[in-house]
């Protein structure tokens, strides 16, 4: 039926077949011309200034040197000199490209005084280079030679940086010459010559350039095509009225959904495969040009890797297309969702662009990021199993979870009723936050990533405050009030039995050795980088900042802010949607990966579970605070006086889960459970 | 044995920025017999619309249940939907597939077996005259003929409960009344079939009973003679106004009523 759509036929295969080659084609050959056009300009320049002799010495000589080099160089930089009464209005109309000014004193004071620029009818101010890296600063005392040029000129740039090279070559030659002259002697053990080498063969190199791009443009491809058939799949079928002769049938909506995504994902990636294969056709007959020393070798092992690495991407995108179109009320809300949807799809497949960002980091957990990343480094002749398994079974995880969404958006009766069928989504309130709570969980992690990667540099005391209670708390604050929460029942406020904080004596060392012994065992799957943990260990004791101080902030920040979210608000939304095991579970894996650290995800994970499970069984969220401040004070003290926390032996730990397990035994005889949980469904 | 369709205080509540709460079915009961056409007639926004939606699983019902031949509604929505067939003036047909095709399609996706499937296509292509233009898109027949293929496509799975919701909108007289002969033609047949129309003379020509629907609620609910019997009018017209006439003299002051008579068509 696809296949009978002439316009999709047309949109999707043949417009492309023939623009995106055409594009390359274009653009290369655009740059082609233009490089041709700037390498065989003779360039206009005036000679001004009151050192303007010595100028023009200094282009003599260059003119010399290379005429002599243009006997066997074709594309040696010409110029030539003009002469006009206002050099500043004639390079502002283009008429020359350059102004070669001489000046008489290096200090900035003269050169300003002095120069032609400040004294013509120039409307603009103009920009300074001076102080670019680029330019070399001139030794005290000695004359300068200034280029004045227009920024906003193909010519007058390229010009630039041609004369700027052809002169301090010049003055290079002209220098030694000078030396040798004076009777200078030339020590070789004095002269230092920087050369290169580079270990990365060139393979891995040009693998590197490929992987950088690879995900951004399959997911480009994916997108665009599999965009095309989405629309018309939901939001065309409710344009049209078949929605709703199908929904009628006997076919399952699941069986409706799944046979949807089929269709987007292989017209997807058929179109992918055309596109691809039309662009290597190009590429064979050099109609487009490859880098210079271009030598990726994808081996046909790689080839495998990458498709199967790549499968839970397409479902991942056909998923969200889909979605997109099921919330569509029609084709054009549809076509108005797919430009913002395929923007942020985007924007994970940028990771590789990041420097320092390897797949063995919190990346590994951000679904399309991961693949683009494993991507990146399978073609650098990287290949991190561990890893790689791991940010395959995240995005296939998010994939699997946009396809729950999107059997669940089948039964919605918008997608055939214009009215809101929903008591909830209309009445909003508590109801409505426990269907909203993990979207907040997912907002309120990026936003996290996003400001800790501009507070990183400043103290853990202001990071501490800007995360806790700035993210943490005014999210939580803006939940409470959004949806009408009371906060005595969200935040679990409520005082616990007494027999509760005797257990808490055995949790909080039980609790550490657990979580330190899960740490071990997890480090023997995915090691973590001896360095990585010294450097978060070093962070952690800033040794500009009074160690109580951090004791301080690192306890009661965390013990209140921390808890008030995940033990509060998570947990509280989540109550009735899991049983009490997996609820505290989940909480605890979302714990973790708020922690963004990749070696601290077990730990982090393990103690919040640890933390969800005593406020279930006291239906308090007071004694979560005094274990997470204790728990935190307690680690603070061990890095401090360096005790080998990480190096006890198994004993020690199994000792911290025997005293763990006697502190829940308390809990639970003591219990008094969290209101409104979700019950095991009764007997039969 | 049980009636084909049953229902049983069905009610259906929607949300709306501007109205608030509505009650667009509320409290709504009938049973429908086998071999019956059983009429639902009403203005438009009278709530027909919602509760054939209801009874073909595409609405949930806020309160109240329904059985399909034995099916409940909410919690057994595959297998009543394969003893349904289900027209209406919205269910549209695939414009890019054959005649031929539609129907093959429509027979396998509601569950006709495999070996039957050819067979049933080709008599029902026979029957409804569709040969001619069996392998022409749906997009370039005309609306007689879409007609044709649609009724075809609502009974390709041989269905004993077929629901036709207004099914004559759009249709000149010719096919209107062809439609009315093909619905008699299935109760021959056996099937149960409930007919919603706000056209009086199409239910009184065609409907066994009749069930008067005003404002999301049944007023009355019973054959032609006994309505005439029970009002002392003759034409159906002069007793759907009537019924009308004295719910609304009955009415208590309702909010949600009010609502729904003044935005009423948009439910249907």
């Amino acid at each position: 039926m696809v296949a009978r759509d002439r316009r999709m036929i047309v949109t999707s295969i043949l417009l492309p077949l023939v623009v995106t080659p055409l594009l390359f084609l274009g653009s290369s050959l655009g740059i082609k011309k233009h490089e041709k056009k700037l390498a065989e300009m003779v360039y206009p320049c005036a000679v001004s200034g009151p050192r303007a002799a010595m100028v023009k010495d200094l282009l003599a000589a260059t003119r010399k040197r290379l005429d002599a080099a243009a006997a066997t160089n074709k594309t040696v930089f010409r110029f030539k000199e003009v002469v006009c009464a206002d050099p500043v209005q004639s390079l502002n109309q283009g008429d020359i490209q350059l102004i070669l000014e001489g000046l008489p004193a290096s200090s900035d004071d003269a050169s300003h005084t002095n120069s032609a620029i400040h004294s013509g009818p120039s409307t603009a101010k103009p920009s300074e280079k001076d102080n670019s890296d680029d330019v070399e600063k001139p030794v005290p005392g000695s004359p300068v030679v200034r280029i004045v040029f227009r920024g906003d000129r193909h010519e007058s740039a390229a010009g630039l940086s041609k004369m700027r090279e052809a002169l301090s070559q010049t003055r290079r030659l002209e220098r030694a010459e000078l030396l040798k002259t004076a009777g200078f002697p030339l020590p070789t053990e004095n002269v230092v010559a920087v050369t290169e080498a580079n270990l990365a063969s060139q393979t891995q190199i040009s693998g590197l350039a490929l992987g950088k791009s690879l995900t951004l443009l399959l997911l480009l491809f994916i997108f665009s095509s599999g965009a095309v058939v989405a629309t018309d799949s939901l939001a065309g079928e409710k344009e049209r009225g078949t929605l709703e002769t199908l929904l009628t049938t006997a076919a399952g909506r699941l069986e409706i959904l799944a046979a949807k995504h089929l269709v987007i994902v292989v017209v997807a990636l058929l179109i992918t495969a055309i596109q691809i294969l039309n662009l290597l056709a190009y590429i064979h007959f050099k109609l487009i040009p490859v880098p210079a020393n271009w030598a990726a070798a994808i081996t046909p092992f790689t080839a495998a890797l990458l498709f199967f690495l790549y499968v839970p991407l397409a479902a991942l995108a056909a998923n969200v297309l889909l979605l997109v179109s099921g919330y569509a009320r029609g084709y054009k809300e549809a076509q108005m969702w797919f430009l913002p949807v395929l923007l942020v799809g985007l924007v994970p497949a940028l990771a590789p662009w990041l420097p320092g960002v390897p797949l063995r980091s919190a990346a590994v957990l951000v679904p399309i990021a991961n693949l683009a990343l494993a991507a990146k480094e399978i073609l650098t002749g990287s290949f991190d199993w561990p890893m790689i398994a791991l940010a395959w079974l995240v995005t296939a995880g998010a994939a699997a979870w946009t396809a729950r969404l999107g059997a669940r958006s089948l039964v919605q009766e918008r997608l055939v009723t214009a009215a809101d069928t929903d008591a909830v989504d209309f009445a909003g309130g508590p109801a409505l936050f426990e269907r909203r709570v993990l979207l907040w969980f997912c907002v309120i992690w990026a936003v996290l990533l996003i400001v800790s990667n501009y507070t990183s540099a400043l103290d853990l005391r202001f990071q501490l405050v800007i995360n806790l209670v700035g993210i943490f708390f005014g999210a939580a604050c803006l939940m409470i009030r959004i949806y009408r929460l009371d906060p005595k029942l969200a935040l679990a406020l409520r005082f616990p039995r007494p027999a509760v904080w005797l257990g808490l004596v055995l949790a909080v060392p039980g609790g550490m050795l657990s979580a330190l012994g899960l740490f071990r065992l997890a480090n023997l799957l995915l090691p973590a980088p001896t360095r990585t943990v010294e450097s978060f260990t070093d962070a952690l004791l800033p040794p500009n900042v009074p160690f109580i101080q951090i004791l301080l902030f690192m306890t009661v920040l965390p013990g209140i802010f921390e808890e008030i979210t995940f033990r509060g608000l998570l947990l509280h939304g989540l109550r009735r949607r899991l049983h009490p095991v997996p609820l505290s579970l989940v909480v605890g894996i979302i714990f973790g990966i708020f922690h963004v650290a990749l070696f601290r995800l077990v730990p982090t994970a393990a103690l919040g579970a640890m933390f969800a499970g005593v406020t279930l069984l006291t239906g308090s969220i007071f004694p979560a605070m005094v274990w997470h401040a204790a728990s935190n004070a307690l680690g603070l003290l061990a890095s401090k006086f360096n005790l080998p926390e990480n190096e006890l032996d198994s004993v020690c730990y199994l000792a911290g889960a025997g005293l763990l397990a006697a502190a829940f035994w308390i809990f639970w005889r003591h219990r008094t459970p969290y209101p409104d949980l979700r019950r095991p469904p009764p007997s039969r | 044995m049980s009636a084909p369709v049953s229902v049983h205080n069905l009610t259906k509540t929607f949300y709306d920025e501007s109205r608030g709460q509505v009650r667009a079915v509320d409290d709504v009961s009938f049973e429908c017999r086998p071999a019956e056409i059983f009429g639902l007639l009403g203005a438009n926004g009278a709530g027909k619309t919602t509760t054939l939606r209801m009874l073909a699983t595409i609405l949930k019902p806020t309160s109240g249940h329904a059985t399909l031949m034995g099916y409940d509604v909410a919690n057994d929505p595959e297998r009543v939907r394969r003893n349904l067939g289900f027209s209406s003036s919205t269910t549209a047909l695939y414009p890019r597939l054959t005649a031929r095709e539609t129907l093959d399609f429509f027979a396998r996706i509601n569950g006709l077996p495999e070996d039957r499937v050819a067979e049933r296509v080709e008599s029902l292509i026979r029957r409804f005259g569709i040969a001619s233009y069996a392998g022409a898109r749906i997009d370039k027949l005309s609306q007689g003929m879409k007609q044709k293929v649609a009724i075809a496509r609502t009974v390709v799975h041989d269905p004993p409960v077929l629901i036709f919701d207004e099914p004559t909108v759009g249709l000149d007289v010719l096919n209107a009344l062809e439609m009315q002969q093909v619905i008699a033609e299935f109760r021959a047949e056996g099937k149960t079939i409930i007919f919603s129309t706000h056209i009086m003379s199409e239910a009184e020509k065609l409907c066994d009973r009749i069930a008067i629907i005003h404002q999301g609620r049944i007023h009355a609910c019973d054959t032609l003679a006994n309505l005439r019997t029970a009002t002392g009018q003759h034409y159906l017209e002069n007793i759907f106004v009537h019924f009308v006439q004295q719910a609304t003299a009955n009415a208590q002051p309702s909010p949600a009523g009010a609502n729904l008579e003044a935005h009423g068509p948009d439910l249907t």
